[in-house]
């Protein structure tokens, strides 16, 4: 298979960051109340990947193994903190109901750890397709686990403000622990454990 | 990657990175600081015309922090930012108050709280509560006051209550002190 296909499909399934090599657990917990925060937190997380792969694989000759981690840091603080501002300046919405996860993505170790597993090693085309894969990785990922808990915990699904559908019966009587953060951890153990059941077993 | 590992290259290259990091931050909030503000500012009027559907525009008094919501070049009351921690976060809400002191409304400007729980204090079924109660009404009803807690978020709901009731006491007593 052609490597910038292969980079790009095994962050989607084979090494998916959040049910397969378990990185970054915390956005997906924690911004997975709700649906329009899963779809805000992934295109943020996903521009943000992108970007500090392209810079890292671009400028991998050049870093000493020595200072390689705070150079990383910089570069995906600086990348974050843009992201930031042109959200709270453009889509002022969105930004408030992430609140601070923005800034904590740049102690998401999905970054960093692509950053120094695959970025730093690899040409900038792979980098791109890794970055890809492992942002539509994450963003099905969050979206399916925040709207498991949107459904149970609500019993309707909204998604930017259009209402999409309501369970009958659900609404009235919603299993609201799905939205406390132990609901989280019921969601995605039992996603986990779905995975592991299929088959599918760590790719990397 | 076979850069050189001793002498001051890795310093140098540490430097360079946080400079050139420094020069993008300082374009970008540049780029995007009035757009912040405009935000921010919108975000205000919104609230304030939700509060004074009259309003054709507002002052902004420095000095006692007051939102001055105008039509006609008259006052239509007063506004003005309370805030205070709930179970998620700190709450910022929005006071407005008629020209006799009495609650005209309020508004969630922001909150962390816990969706479709806590978060519920911004919906209308509970800010239906806060108009036209006078200052010392403004507590739960388990207290003796005239607010109905939300189920299951008692902690954001009291936060809001008290928020709202000690903002208000504090403007009061400020305007007093000043007249």
């Amino acid at each position: 298979m052609h490597s910038f296909t292969k980079n790009f499909l095994k962050g989607i399934i084979r090494s998916n960051p959040t049910f397969i090599l378990l990185l970054g657990l915390c956005p997906s917990l924690a911004v997975s109340t709700s649906l329009d925060n899963a779809v805000g937190m992934a295109a943020a997380f996903t521009f943000v990947l992108l970007a500090s792969n392209i810079i890292i694989s671009l400028i991998r000759n050049y870093v000493p193994i020595r200072v390689r981690i705070p150079v990383f840091i910089v570069i995906i603080a600086t990348l974050v903190t843009i992201v930031d501002l042109i959200l709270q300046g453009f889509i002022p919405a969105l930004s408030k109901s992430l609140g601070m996860y923005i800034p904590l993505i740049v102690v998401n170790c999905i970054i960093l750890g692509r950053a120094e597993a695959f970025a730093s090693k690899n040409n900038t085309p792979n980098s791109i397709a890794d970055a890809l894969g492992m942002g539509v990785g994450f963003a099905w990922a969050i979206v399916l686990i925040s709207l498991i808990r949107q459904l149970l915990g609500t019993g309707a699904l909204d998604l930017f403000g259009h209402h999409l559908f309501t369970v009958p019966g659900l609404a009235d009587n919603p299993v609201t622990i799905f939205l406390l953060p132990m609901g989280a951890f019921f969601a995605i153990g039992v996603l986990l454990a779905l995975f592991r059941w299929m088959g599918v077993s760590t790719g990397e | 990657m076979a850069a050189r590992e001793n002498g001051f290259y890795p310093v140098m290259l540490l430097t360079l990175i946080v400079f050139i990091s420094i020069v993008s931050l300082t374009l970008t909030n540049a780029v995007t600081k009035d757009k912040i503000e405009l935000a921010k500012k919108d975000e205000i009027a919104e609230m304030l015309i939700a509060l004074f559907p009259k309003m054709e525009g507002f002052t902004y008094d420095e000095k006692s922090d007051l939102y001055i919501p105008l039509a006609e070049q008259q006052p239509l009351g007063y506004a003005f930012m309370a805030e205070k921690s709930g179970y998620g976060g700190t709450i910022s809400i929005l006071v407005g108050l008629e020209p006799d002191t009495t609650l005209r409304g309020i508004r969630i400007i922001s909150q962390q709280e816990t969706p479709g729980l806590g978060a519920r204090i911004a919906k209308s079924f509970f800010l239906q509560q806060f108009p036209g109660l006078a200052v010392d009404d403004v507590e739960l009803t388990r207290k003796g006051g005239k607010v109905d807690a939300i189920t299951g978020a008692t902690i954001s709901s009291s936060a809001v209550v008290e928020g709202v009731r000690k903002a208000i006491l504090d403007k009061l007593n400020r305007l007093r002190r000043e007249t």
